[in-house]
C-alpha cells in the first residue's frame, strides 16, 4: 500500500486537542497528528459550548501549564466545562489520551486514580528516559487497548520527559489493585528494560509513568511521545502510540 | 561634556526655541540647589539644567520621574550610543537593523527570523530568581511585539567563583527563574552558557536571548501610529513592582542593595503565554497598527517610544490603567515596571474585535487614550489635564563623548614566554582538574532544568557546540475551535512504521482502485512530500565570550567572542549569518572602563565585517560593580545566528564509533597566555592572549563546513577553553558509549603543556570513519589547510602523548558531576 494512501485513509480519524489557557504542547501535538499522521485534527476551545464529542475519534489533553499550574498542576483544569464534556465522552467508551499535564489533569478529574508529587529532586527535568509497556501482562490483553495494541509485550519506548511534578502517587491498597487490575500502561526502565530506583527520573511509585483508566480507553502519559515521532528529533517511538491508536479506530 | 543628540533630527521647534533661551536661563541656573531631589532620581546636576532648559521652569516629581527613567543609562544609551553606531548593522541578510524591540533577518522563503539579546544583570543580583524570569520574559515580548512566535531562547549566565559562598544560591536561584518562565511559556531553552569567575562574585550576569519567526511581511513595528488610532493597554494590571527599574540599573551597587528589592519586577509567565498568543491571534487578523511592550520604565517608555517613532503624540488618561495595588501616585503608575504588559495602537472600526480576542484569553484590554498629530504627551489625571510633555525632548535625551584612558595593567601586559613557567610533574592530575572545572564540565545540572524539546524542532540540543533547529511550515495563532489546518508538510517517518510493521487491516485491498477524487488527493500528498524534501534547512545557535581575554585585551577578546561562535557554527556544519551583542560592563564614568568599551566595540566590528555577520540588535548594561567590591571584567557576549541547508547533515561535538580517526585540521601556536592551565596551574593568566589571523580563520571554517556538507566527518569540536586536551576529551565523555582517546601529538618548538593546554587554536579536532582519510587530506589541501591524523577513537581510556593516561569512566563522572558537586559543599 503506498503512503499517500494510508494519509488519505488517515484523514477520515477525527482527532481533537483540548487548549485550555496555558496549555503549550497542543502546537505540536496538532503538528504530530496534522503532519506527521496526516489526521483531520481540530483545537477544542475549554470555553466553547460542546454538548458531546460524538464525532470525534479520540482526544487529547496536551501537556503545558494549563492555569499556570495555580493551586495544583491540572487542579483548576480538571474543573473546567470542557472537562465535563471530556467527562461524557469517556464514560461513552471515547478514547482520551493525557499527555503530561494532560496526566495531571486526568487525575484531578478523577478519571484516573492517584495524584502527582513534585519530583524527587524538587527541579524540572528535562531529558530521555525509557519506558516500558507493561500492559498485556495481565487480564488486559496488549491487543485490546487503543494506545499499546500496535507494540509487543514489553517494549522499550524512548521518550523525552518535561515536567515538575510527575511523581505519582497512591494509596497502597490503590497501587495493588491497579497492578492486579493490568491499569499500569508503561514503568520507567533503564535502555535495557531493567525498572530500578536508577531509572526513575522522578521518585513515581513503582516507576509508573503511564496509567490506564477503568474501562482502558483513558490513558495518562507523562512523557511526550509528540516529540519523539520523527527520528530526526532523536526518537521515534512516540509513533507506537499515535500508530496503536490510529490502528485501534480503523479495525475497532 | 554634554552634547545633544543629532541622530535623529527633527526636533520639534517648540524645544529649539527652549535651546535658543539656553542663555538667559543659564544665570537662573546658578542659584539651583545642588542637593534636590534629581540625585535621587539619579540625574547629573547638568541634566538637571537641561530639563530646566526644556521646561523653562523647574520640573516638578512627576516631571522629573519621566525624564529620570528616559534619560537613565539603561534607557537612553547616553554613554554608549554615538560608539554603537559605529558597529555593522547592514548586509544582504539584514531586513530591521538596531532601534526597533529586535533585529530581523531573512531566512527562508516568506520567514525571516526575529532575535535580540538583552541583560537582566541588576535585577538578578538583587532577587535572582525573579530577577532572570523576568530577563527572559522581557526579551521573548520584544521578539512576539513584532509579529513573530518565540521558537527558542538561549541564556548566557555569568557567577561569582564557585567557592563563593553564594555562587550555588545565585546559580540555583536563576536557572530555576529561566525554566520557570521560559518552560510554562513553552518556549524551548536550547543553549548558551554558563561561566563562574571571581570578578562576578559581586556582579553576576543574566543575558537572556530569544529568536523568532516570522512571515515577511507581517513584521510589526512600534512606528506605524495614526493620529486618531485608539491607545489600548492590554495584559496584566499595574502594580507596585519594578518601580524605579531603570534607574536602579542605571547605578552601580552599595550597601543598600537589600533595599532595592521592591525595584525588581515579579513576573507570570501564564499571563505571558496568554498576552502571546492573544496579540499573535490579534496581529494574525490585522487589527493592530503599532505595538509596544513595556519594559523598562514601563508605560513611560513605551508610550513615548511609541509616539517619537511614529513622529506622533498621545492623550494619556491615567484613571483608566488597570492597577492592582492602591495608593498609586501617576508618577508610580508611569515607572511600575509591572511584567505582561502591552501597548498598542489600533484602528477605532477595529477595537470590538480587537477587544474580543483579549477577553477571550482573559486578559485586560482597555482603551486609555488616543494618537495624536500633536508631538506631545497629554496626560489626564482624575478627570483634568495633568501634564503635558514633549515627545522628542524627553525620548533624546543627552549624549556623552566620555573620556577614555588606556589602563595600566594593559600598558603593563607580558608576553608569554615559557622559560618563566616550570612544566607540571604530574599532567594527570592536571588532566583531572581541568576536567572537573566548572567552567569546562557538562552543565546538565543547568540545562535540564529547561524544557529544550518543546515545540518539537530542537534537532541537537544543549550539551554540543550549538543548538540545531528546524523549522515547520505554521499558522501563527492558534484560532479556537476552527483553526485551519495547517497541513503543510507531511513527515513519512510515523508512517513508515505503520506500513512497516503493523498488521494490514483485510479491508484495504478493496478501495485499492484509483477514483479521480484518490488520484487528485494523491497528487496533493506528493506535493506535500516533495515540499518538505525543500525545507529542510536549518537555524543553528549559540553564544560566547571569554572575558578574562576581553580583560586582557579587549580588542583581541571582542574578535574571539564573534570568531567562537562561528567556530561553533562552521563545527556544526553552518554558515555564520548575524550577531545580536549584550555588552556587560562597569561603570563608563571611569576612562579605563570607556577605553574596554571603545576596544571591544572595535574588535566587533573588524571580525563582524569579516565573517559578514552584522550586529541586527544588542543591549548595552554598564554599572556592573559594587562599590568596594570590583568590577566585572568587560563581557561582550555575542550571540550568533547561522544556518544550514541540510540539518540532516549537521554533526555534534561527541565521537560516534570505536576505531574512528582524530585529526586536527588547522594549525597550533602553543600560546599558554590567559588559559585556564594558567590559572590553575601557575596562578598568573595575565599575559598577553593569541592573536587570531581573521583571514585563516574564514579559509579554515569554510573548510570545515564544506567537509561536514560532504558528509566526511562524524563530529568535529573547536579549541577553546581547556585547550587541545579537553577538545580530544570532552567528545568521548559526552558520547554514549565509555568511548577514549589514544591522541600523539608532538611539535619541535612547543613543550607539552603548551600543545596540551593552549586556548583558542585557529584549529578543529574533528573524527571519521577510517575510510574518508583521503578524502578529507585532499579537501584540507586543496583549502590549503594543514592537517594531521593525531589518534584514534577507542574505549575505556584517555591517553595523550604518553603523559596522561586515565580512564575514562573516572573522568566521565568528574565531567558530569562537577556542577552538581558545588551544591555538596554547602
Amino acid at each position: 500500500m503506498n503512503i499517500g494512501l494510508i494519509l488519505m485513509k488517515n484523514k477520515k480519524i477525527n482527532a481533537g486537542i483540548t487548549v485550555f489557557p496555558g496549555s503549550n504542547c497542543d502546537m505540536d501535538v496538532y503538528y504530530a497528528l496534522n503532519d506527521v499522521f496526516n489526521l483531520n485534527v481540530s483545537f477544542l476551545w475549554h470555553k466553547d459550548e460542546f454538548h458531546n464529542f460524538k464525532n470525534y475519534d479520540f482526544i487529547v489533553i496536551p501537556g503545558g501549564f494549563s492555569y499556570g499550574d495555580y493551586l495544583r498542576a491540572g487542579a483548576l483544569a480538571a474543573r473546567s466545562r470542557i472537562m465535563e464534556s471530556i467527562k461524557e465522552y469517556a464514560d461513552g467508551g471515547g478514547i482520551v489520551l493525557g499527555i503530561c499535564n494532560g496526566f495531571q489533569i486526568l487525575l484531578e478529574s478523577g478519571l484516573l486514580k492517584g495524584a502527582m508529587l513534585t519530583n524527587k529532586s524538587l527541579k524540572f527535568e528535562c531529558k530521555d528516559i525509557y519506558i516500558k509497556n507493561i500492559s498485556g501482562n495481565n487480564r488486559n490483553n496488549s491487543h485490546e487497548n487503543p494506545f499499546t495494541c500496535l507494540m509487543e509485550k514489553d517494549a522499550i519506548l524512548k521518550l523525552p520527559i518535561a515536567h515538575h511534578d510527575g511523581n505519582y502517587f497512591v494509596e497502597k491498597k490503590k497501587l495493588n489493585y491497579l497492578f492486579s487490575s493490568g491499569y499500569i500502561a508503561f514503568q520507567y526502565c533503564n535502555e535495557e528494560g531493567v525498572i530500578s530506583d536508577d531509572s526513575n527520573p522522578n521518585g513515581s511509585m513503582e516507576n509508573i509513568g503511564g496509567l490506564f483508566g477503568e474501562n482502558f480507553n483513558v490513558m495518562g502519559l507523562m512523557p511526550h511521545p509528540e516529540r519523539a515521532s520523527e527520528k530526526i528529533l532523536g526518537s521515534g517511538d512516540g509513533a507506537k502510540i499515535f500508530n496503536s491508536i490510529i490502528y485501534y479506530i480503523k479495525n475497532k | 561634556m554634554l552634547t545633544t543628540d543629532n541622530s535623529k533630527s527633527n526636533k520639534s521647534d517648540k524645544v529649539d526655541n527652549n535651546r535658543r533661551n539656553n542663555c538667559t536661563n543659564i544665570i537662573a541656573y546658578g542659584n539651583l540647589p545642588q542637593n534636590k531631589e534629581y540625585v535621587q532620581f539619579g540625574l547629573s546636576f547638568e541634566e538637571y539644567k537641561k530639563i530646566n532648559d526644556i521646561l523653562q521652569r523647574e520640573p516638578d516629581d512627576f516631571e522629573l520621574g519621566i525624564f529620570s527613567a528616559m534619560w537613565s543609562e539603561h534607557c537612553s544609551y547616553k554613554s554608549t550610543k554615538m560608539h554603537l553606531k559605529n558597529l555593522p548593522s547592514k548586509g544582504d541578510a539584514v531586513i530591521i537593523g538596531p532601534g526597533e524591540n529586535a533585529g530581523v533577518i531573512k531566512f527562508d522563503g516568506d520567514y525571516v527570523l526575529v532575535f535580540k539579546m538583552e541583560s537582566h544583570n541588576h535585577p538578578s543580583f538583587i532577587e535572582p530568581f525573579e530577577g532572570a524570569a523576568t530577563g527572559v520574559g522581557g526579551i521573548m515580548r520584544d521578539i512576539f511585539t513584532m509579529g513573530a512566535r518565540p521558537i527558542a531562547n538561549l541564556n548566557s549566565l555569568r557567577f561569582g567563583n564557585f567557592n563563593h559562598p553564594r555562587t550555588p544560591y545565585y546559580l540555583s536561584e536563576v536557572v530555576k527563574g529561566i525554566g520557570f518562565y521560559g518552560n510554562c511559556m513553552g518556549v524551548p531553552t536550547v543553549g548558551g552558557e554558563v561561566v563562574f569567575d571571581s570578578c562576578y562574585d559581586n556582579n553576576i550576569l543574566v543575558n537572556a536571548f530569544t529568536i523568532g519567526i516570522a512571515k515577511k511581511d507581517a513584521i510589526f513595528l512600534s512606528s506605524a501610529c495614526e493620529a486618531g488610532n485608539l491607545v489600548v493597554y492590554v495584559g496584566s494590571a499595574t502594580g507596585m513592582d519594578g518601580i524605579n527599574g531603570a534607574t536602579m540599573a542605571s547605578g552601580e551597587f552599595d550597601a543598600s542593595k537589600d533595599k532595592k528589592r521592591s525595584t525588581v519586577q515579579v513576573g507570570d509567565p501564564f499571563t505571558e503565554k496568554l498576552l502571546l498568543e492573544a496579540c499573535l491571534e490579534a496581529m494574525d487578523k490585522k487589527l493592530i497598527v503599532s505595538i509596544q511592550d513595556m519594559g523598562a520604565a514601563g508605560l513611560t517608555s513605551s508610550s513615548f517610544e511609541m509616539s517619537e517613532n511614529s513622529g506622533k503624540g498621545m492623550i494619556l488618561n491615567m484613571d483608566k490603567i488597570p492597577l492592582r495595588a492602591t495608593g498609586m501616585t501617576p508618577l508610580d503608575i508611569m515607572l511600575s515596571e509591572s511584567q505582561e504588559r502591552m501597548l498598542i495602537a489600533c484602528e477605532k472600526e477595529k477595537y470590538g474585535e480587537l477587544e474580543g480576542i483579549f477577553k477571550k484569553w482573559d486578559l485586560n484590554c482597555v482603551i486609555i487614550g488616543e494618537v495624536t498629530k500633536e508631538k506631545e504627551i497629554q496626560f489626564i489625571y482624575k478627570s483634568k489635564p495633568y501634564h503635558t510633555l514633549p515627545v522628542e525632548a524627553v525620548v533624546n535625551g543627552p549624549s556623552y563623548d566620555r573620556p577614555s584612558a588606556i589602563p595600566l595593567y594593559i600598558k603593563d601586559m607580558k608576553q608569554f614566554l615559557p622559560d618563566e613557567y616550570r612544566m607540571p610533574k604530574n599532567f594527570n592530575s592536571v588532566a583531572e582538574r581541568i576536567i572537573s572545572h566548572p567552567n569546562i564540565s557538562s552543565k546538565h545540572f543547568v540545562y535540564r532544568q529547561y524544557d529544550y524539546q518543546i515545540g518539537t524542532n530542537t534537532i541537537i540540543g544543549p550539551g554540543s557546540s550549538c543548538a540545531v533547529l528546524r523549522y515547520k511550515e505554521f499558522n501563527v495563532s492558534i484560532n479556537s475551535t476552527n483553526s485551519a489546518a495547517l497541513n503543510s508538510v507531511a513527515l513519512t517517518d510515523g508512517l513508515a512504521e505503520l506500513t512497516n510493521n503493523s498488521p494490514q487491516p483485510q479491508k484495504d485491498k478493496q478501495e485499492q482502485h484509483h477514483s479521480p477524487q484518490t488520484q487528485k488527493d494523491e497528487q496533493e500528498q506528493q506535493d506535500k512530500i516533495d515540499k518538505i524534501k525543500n525545507n529542510k534547512r536549518g537555524i543553528i545557535l549559540n553564544s560566547n565570550c571569554n572575558s578574562k581575554y576581553c580583560h586582557l585585551n579587549p580588542y583581541k577578546g571582542a574578535i574571539l567572542a564573534v570568531i567562537e561562535c562561528a567556530r561553533n557554527i562552521s563545527a556544526c556544519g553552518g554558515t555564520p549569518v548575524a550577531i545580536t551583542d549584550c555588552l556587560n560592563f562597569a561603570s563608563p564614568e571611569d576612562p579605563e572602563i570607556m577605553w574596554q568599551f571603545k576596544e571591544v566595540i572595535r574588535g566587533i566590528t573588524d571580525a563582524a565585517l569579516k565573517f559578514n555577520t552584522p550586529a541586527v540588535s544588542g543591549n548595552v548594561s554598564l554599572y556592573n560593580e559594587t562599590a568596594g567590591a570590583g568590577k566585572i571584567y568587560p563581557t561582550p557576549v555575542i550571540a550568533m545566528v547561522g544556518y544550514i541547508d541540510d540539518v540532516n547533515k549537521a554533526v555534534t561535538s561527541d565521537y560516534k564509533d570505536e576505531g574512528d580517526n582524530i585529526y586536527l585540521l588547522g594549525r597550533l601556536r602553543g600560546n599558554l597566555g590567559g588559559s585556564l592551565f594558567m590559572e590553575l596551574v601557575h596562578n598568573d593568566f595575565m599575559q598577553e592572549p593569541l592573536s587570531i589571523d581573521i583571514n585563516y580563520e574564514l579559509k579554515l571554517q569554510s573548510c570545515l563546513r564544506a567537509l561536514i556538507d560532504e558528509k566526511l566527518i562524524k563530529s568535529a569540536t573547536d579549541i577553546s577553553e581547556g585547550g587541545l586536551f579537553t577538545a580530544v576529551t570532552e567528545p568521548a565523555l559526552s558520547s554514549n558509549e565509555n568511548l577514549g582517546v589514544v591522541v600523539e601529538v608532538h611539535r619541535d618548538t612547543l613543550r607539552n603543556d603548551m600543545i596540551l593546554f593552549s586556548e583558542f587554536e585557529q584549529a578543529f579536532v574533528v573524527s571519521s570513519s577510517h575510510s574518508n582519510g583521503n578524502k578529507i587530506y585532499e579537501f584540507a589541501k586543496n583549502a590549503d589547510i594543514e592537517i594531521e591524523k593525531i589518534g584514534t577513537v577507542v574505549k575505556d581510556v584517555i591517553k595523550f602523548n604518553n603523559i596522561i593516561e586515565l580512564k575514562s569512566d573516572k573522568m566521565k563522572e568528574r565531567y558530569y558531576n562537577a556542577v552538581e558537586k558545588l551544591f555538596d559543599k554547602q
